[in-house]
């Protein structure tokens, strides 16, 4: 289970890279040598972008979701929970951050294990007894031990240079930059670099939620090698399911990092969704219950 | 050319041979320290117990057979040395704790008072912590064990001084109960 999901992240990297090419080869097609000039441009501020904020994810996030760090003597029971499953996993001890908010969610940032934060909401908190909320810190965890900023920050970085660059493009097709605006190339071609110019962005956005997605799956599986416990998951994602309530900041760009998507399933198509519908989560983990 | 390619050769078998090397080492390393980690919950566990007695001999004087199987299986498992040694200790102590609680049931006044609720979420995390070491211990001499046992790390065990360790298995009447069955 967590290899195929593995397999499948990198099925969808490897997406993105041919979709980021076909870009490329667009703006060469349409624009001759003055779109390759552009490429590096927009590759460089996705970058500058995408991985200041990776290198200080764990400060960046408790500033854009309003969490506090706590420190043990603030919360013994929850320390001893983390403890249990930094046992299990082996992993070093994060940092815990609380955010006040009702709405029961939690999330997991930092570059690597050694910078993790792991956050809860008082509400989990207060709505998930041990079982419960031991799953969702082994979730967490398990999101660390993945390396999932790392991987969210490859296919923002990728998926935001395509953007910069279709916008870019799109923009100099008004003024006329087109060489040769004469002699014209294959139509064919020049239609065909116009349609990926202007669908390009949208499916980068598809495979990055894609991707979000697998690696949410596979942090459910994580987190289950690491408790040997999926029914504490399995029933930790029904309080979640049950619950209505979102988190108060609705903002997209944090989005994929918490447990439940804090955004208005019904406002987010399937194909944009950062997170599998939780009613199939649940199913997995139900049939890992039954394997005994 | 040739020599380039002599070199790069002979370069690429030092980085093998050095990788299979430090994983046997790094994995030995790793099993030390989910070893030590045993030890850390299970010590923790001990110093819990005479405070456990104490509070349920206050309300529970009767209870003696069950307070002297804690008491010497707390002095057991203090004792262990060897893997082997330790997971039985570790077994009994486990099985004699889950006696006490269960006489606890019995007692409404000592079920509710606070220094008892405390210890008794106390024990429940280390109980978890005892456990959760235990699989991880047992997951990473399995690793180690296939490491030293499959080719061709194989080949480096003798060399890197590292051989399979021994699991940590606990003796627990509770997970083998077989489920009745009748026709």
């Amino acid at each position: 289970m967590q290899a195929a999901n593995r397999r499948k992240t990198i099925g969808l990297l490897v997406g993105m890279g041919v979709l980021m090419w076909c870009v490329v080869y667009a703006a060469l097609t349409y624009f001759g040598g003055s779109g390759a000039g552009i490429v590096p441009i927009a590759v460089g501020i996705a970058l500058i972008s995408v991985w200041g904020s990776y290198y200080g994810s764990d400060k960046l996030v408790l500033t854009m979701t309003g969490a506090k760090l706590i420190q043990e003597s603030d919360n013994p029971k929850l320390f001893d929970l983390i403890q249990e499953v930094i046992i299990a996993s082996g992993l070093p001890m994060p940092k815990v951050a609380i955010v006040i908010d009702s709405a029961p969610n939690a999330f997991a940032t930092g570059r690597n294990p050694e910078h993790a934060l792991i956050a809860f909401t008082t509400g989990i908190l207060d709505a998930m007894d041990r079982d419960q909320l031991q799953g969702v810190i082994a979730h967490e965890m398990a999101h660390v031990a993945n390396r999932d900023t790392l991987v969210s920050a490859v296919a923002a970085t990728t998926a935001g240079a395509i953007a910069i660059l279709s916008d870019m493009l799109t923009r100099m097709m008004f003024f006329g930059g087109r060489r040769n605006r004469e002699g014209g190339g294959n139509p064919l071609a020049l239609v065909i670099s116009l349609v990926i110019l202007i669908l390009a962005p949208l499916a980068a956005m598809m495979l990055r939620s894609a991707i979000s997605r697998k690696r949410e799956s596979l942090a459910d599986a994580t987190a289950v090698s690491f408790t040997r416990n999926p029914a504490g998951l399995r029933s930790a994602l029904e309080v979640l399911a049950a619950d209505s309530t979102v988190v108060q900041q609705r903002s997209t760009a944090v989005a994929h990092i918490w447990i439940e998507s804090p955004l208005d399933s019904k406002s987010v198509s399937k194909l944009f969704s950062t997170h599998p519908p939780i009613a199939e989560r649940i199913a997995v983990l139900k049939s890992m219950e039954s394997l005994g | 050319m040739k020599t380039i390619i002599v070199l790069g050769v002979v370069a690429l078998i030092a980085v093998f041979i050095i990788s299979q090397y430090n994983r046997l080492i790094r994995l030995n390393i790793t099993v030390d320290e989910a070893w030590a980690q045993i030890e850390v919950q299970l010590k923790r566990r001990a110093d819990l117990i005479p405070n456990l007695v104490e509070t349920v001999k206050g309300y529970a004087k009767h209870e003696q057979s069950t307070f002297d199987a804690v008491v010497t299986a707390r002095a057991k498992a203090t004792t262990a040395t060897t893997v082997a040694d330790t997971a039985a200790a570790d077994g009994m102590l486990t099985q004699a704790l889950r006696g006490l609680l269960a006489v606890a049931e019995a007692y409404p006044d000592l079920k509710a008072s606070t220094n008892f609720l405390s210890l008794q979420e106390e024990l429940a995390t280390t109980e978890n912590k005892v456990a959760f070491s235990r699989q991880f211990y047992n997951d990473n001499v399995r690793e180690l064990n296939t490491a030293v046992k499959t080719v061709p790390s194989s080949f480096f065990a003798g060399f890197a001084k590292v051989s399979e360790r021994e699991f940590y298995e606990v003796e627990d009447p509770q997970d083998r109960k077989a489920p009745n069955v009748t026709f």
